[in-house]
């Protein structure tokens, strides 16, 4: 009986893993494709077998040390300097609109939320041509900082999350603060948001992703301005008709440094995500 | 503290406002300094050009006097391959025009696919001067982005360039009728031709498909054609018969004329049955793959584009073959292949500060010198007759064939956005060999194609 246990035991495992062992493997191949290749170093845009034949540092060195055509280093910076500025600005608007809806009882609470609401589901890009000439009244196309306005400025709408967790922040904690002569904003900053690293770490991240990711805006924005683009904009412009033979593998080189910092940060702060440090809070 | 809060909300609802009305503000300035700048920019330099030639030929001003507020500065968009040569051309141009001022050129790299939008997004911040491809040139026209051509320039234009390159530059009026010119045509050449390795595709073979694809079998080297994608497939219809003549009744979207749709039919069948005989030496892909294929040896000719000729020449040497697209056997006679062409037009912005300069310069680097060293350095395709007749392009065996291919094309100015995909998904099925259809099933495939056109 217990044979025939363990032996069912043992079989359904395998099944089980060599299941989630394929569809792991598929998941990653395309990854893996794209780093392999970053090192190939013969032919063009694409090779009839998926293991490159020689490797080399070139593609990586290239992107960093040709760049009449395209200035890469340039483009990492401005796209670094924006996410980081950028995912400041929205991480603390985030947070406080989440504290404020989630915290504070005020007339028209509701329908602020539901309006917030609707208008998140809106796509960003609806409004591009109207944000283009917004930026250009004030002067300010053509400049990272209209990117950084752009990321940022609308981020206090994705307060839905946050507002969520804060509101699993048992309310007692506030109480006892105010009555030990906090004010709601010293309740916000220390006893709040040091129990909130969970979701600090979360609204960083995706804040941060975003400046890596997108391309559209920046096309509209920056116009001609090939100094100012961000490294999506650029990785795409190489894989334009006109540069494609030449430029295709740094195109994947481009690609696989992308992945450092957003990675680094994400090692950095995964700690975080563990500590739900909300238990314990109040005794009692 | 109830006060404060008011003080707040009112401050908080005046910058909204303000900053609205500036948006508006400056949104509607932008578009009518747009449209305005369009027309009578439009007007004052076709009368100033038209009665200013004369006064040119004398010796006048071809700037008519922008010169002599200070120093003119101009931006130009070109791709970035001919960044060098541009920015040497911009120099003599500046060079030519110090007696009547001061001519400061920018040179920016921007290709031609892209400019258009980028004009049509905000013409205010665009270059003055822009290289296009043409099937952009009726969007343009349409926004009144582009000056037009007027006076002794038209029929300078008209007479220099070869046909097919000012058809692409022309925009027929819908009320009046007339053809106007709104692009100095810069190539000839945006289009595709068979590109083969010598060592296994004799020039004799690389006349017709069939030899073609039997030298690649002898070889055991593959035969690559983007057949997925409309721009290429197209030619599995033009061949058949399918033509374009004139426009639809928006007076810019080009219309398909009555063909005989038995014989575009047969045409298909005939591609198709062509590629299942040599189907282990078929390779349906992008075009990037014929290059590639040459790099590693396993392809040995390919219908390849005219920006990769560099890199195929690169590759092979002096092994690398060109020649027109071969001949189909359709029912036992011998069938071009036609395919579609495009050309790259200079264009003035309408919302230039100097529209006589801009102007001259347009004039200056689409004509024959420039085009000539384009030639030389870039190995450009000409669209300028005088030019096109050169050594340069006579000797080099990849223009000489594009240009020859320009006789044997449909001209693609303005294809609906609705053309593509269905004639995508027609060339996939032509080149599906595993699963071939059969007449019916390529003429349903066919109307289908046609039906969805616009």
């Amino acid at each position: 009986m217990i044979k025939s246990y363990k032996l069912s035991r043992t079989i359904s495992d395998i099944v089980i893993y060599v299941v989630l062992g394929g569809l792991g493997l598929l998941w990653v191949s395309p990854l893996v494709w794209l780093v392999l290749h970053s090192f190939r170093k013969e032919g063009g845009v694409s090779v009839p077998y998926v293991f490159p034949k020689e490797y080399t540092l070139d593609n990586y060195l290239d992107l960093f040390t040709k760049t009449e055509v395209f200035d890469y280093p340039r483009w990492f910076l401005n796209t670094f300097v924006v996410a980081v500025f950028a995912c400041i600005i929205s991480t603390l608007s985030v947070l406080m609109v989440s504290y404020a809806f989630s915290r504070l009882r005020f007339k028209s609470r509701k329908t602020f939320i539901n309006i917030g609401m609707v208008l998140g589901m809106f796509p960003g890009f609806m409004t591009m041509i109207a944000l283009y000439y917004l930026l250009k009244a004030m002067n300010l196309t053509q400049t990272l900082p209209a990117l950084v306005i752009c990321y940022s400025s609308g981020a206090g709408l994705g307060f839905a999350i946050s507002k969520g967790f804060f509101d699993t922040i048992p309310r007692a904690l506030d109480e006892a603060a105010t009555i030990d002569g906090a004010t709601r904003n010293e309740i916000f900053w220390k006893i709040i948001l040091p129990m909130s690293k969970p979701i600090i770490v979360y609204t960083v991240l995706t804040s941060f992703i975003g400046p890596w990711c997108d391309f559209i805006l920046v096309k509209i924005i920056m116009g001609d301005k090939r100094d100012n683009f961000t490294v999506a904009m650029g990785l795409r412009k190489m894989t334009e008709k006109e540069y494609k033979q030449n430029y295709f593998k740094q195109f994947l080189a481009g690609s696989v440094l992308v992945a450092i910092p957003i990675t680094v940060l994400f090692m950095k702060m995964q700690n975080y995500y563990v500590e739900g440090v909300t238990a314990g809070g109040v005794k009692g | 503290m109830n006060k404060t809060k008011r003080i707040c909300a009112i401050a908080i609802a005046a910058m909204l406002a303000v900053t609205s009305f500036a948006g508006c503000g400056s949104g509607d300035t932008g578009s009518t300094g747009g449209t305005t700048g369009g027309s009578t920019g439009g007007e004052t330099t076709a009368s100033t050009t038209g009665g200013g030639t004369t006064v040119t030929g004398d010796g006048g001003d071809p700037l008519y006097g922008e010169g002599a507020n200070g120093t003119i500065n101009l931006k130009v968009w070109g791709p970035d391959a001919a960044q060098e040569v541009l920015k040497g051309q911009c120099k003599k141009f500046s060079e030519n025009m110090k007696a009547y001022g001061d001519v400061q050129i920018e040179v920016i790299p921007q290709g031609e696919a892209d400019s258009a939008a980028l004009v049509l997004n905000d013409a205010t911040v665009a270059a003055d001067v822009f290289g296009f491809a043409c099937d952009n040139l009726n969007k343009l026209v349409r926004t009144g982005c582009l000056l037009e051509v007027t006076g002794a320039e038209k029929d300078a234009v008209i007479a220099d360039n070869s046909e097919g390159s000012v058809k692409a530059a022309t925009v027929t009026d819908k009320d009046t009728g007339e053809d106007k010119i709104y692009g100095y045509p810069e190539t000839g050449d945006n289009s595709y031709i068979l590109v083969y390795n010598k060592d296994y595709v004799s020039e004799d073979q690389a006349k017709t498909l069939e030899g073609t694809l039997e030298a690649c079998k002898a070889a055991n080297k593959k035969f690559v054609i983007e057949a997925g994608n409309g721009y290429y497939s197209c030619m599995f219809m033009f061949t058949g018969g399918l033509k374009i003549d004139g426009y639809e009744e928006d007076g810019e979207t080009q219309k398909f004329t009555e063909y005989d749709e038995a014989k575009v039919v047969k045409t298909m069948m005939a591609f198709q049955d062509l590629f299942i005989k040599y189907k282990d030496n078929l390779l349906v892909g992008e075009i990037t793959k014929v290059v590639d294929g040459f790099k590693s040896d396993t392809v040995a000719a390919g219908i390849d584009g005219s920006w990769n000729f560099s890199h195929a020449k690169e590759t092979l040497g002096d092994k690398a073959g060109f020649a027109v697209l071969p001949t189909i056997n359709v029912d036992g006679t011998d069938t071009p292949i036609i395919n579609m062409f495009g050309y790259k037009l200079l264009g003035v912005n309408s919302s230039t500060k100097y529209p006589n300069t801009s102007i001259e310069l347009a004039k200056f680097l689409a004509g024959e010198e420039c085009q000539a060293e384009r030639a030389e350095k870039l190995n450009w395709g000409p669209s300028n007759k005088a030019v096109a007749e050169s050594d340069v392009v006579k000797n080099d065996q990849a223009l000489s064939a594009i240009l020859a291919q320009s006789a044997n094309s449909v001209a693609q100015i303005s294809i609906a956005d609705s053309f593509w995909t269905p004639v995508a998904t027609l060339g996939n099925k032509v080149s599906d060999t595993a699963n071939p259809m059969d007449e019916a099933a390529c003429s349903c495939m066919h109307r289908i194609a046609q039906s969805n056109y616009r």
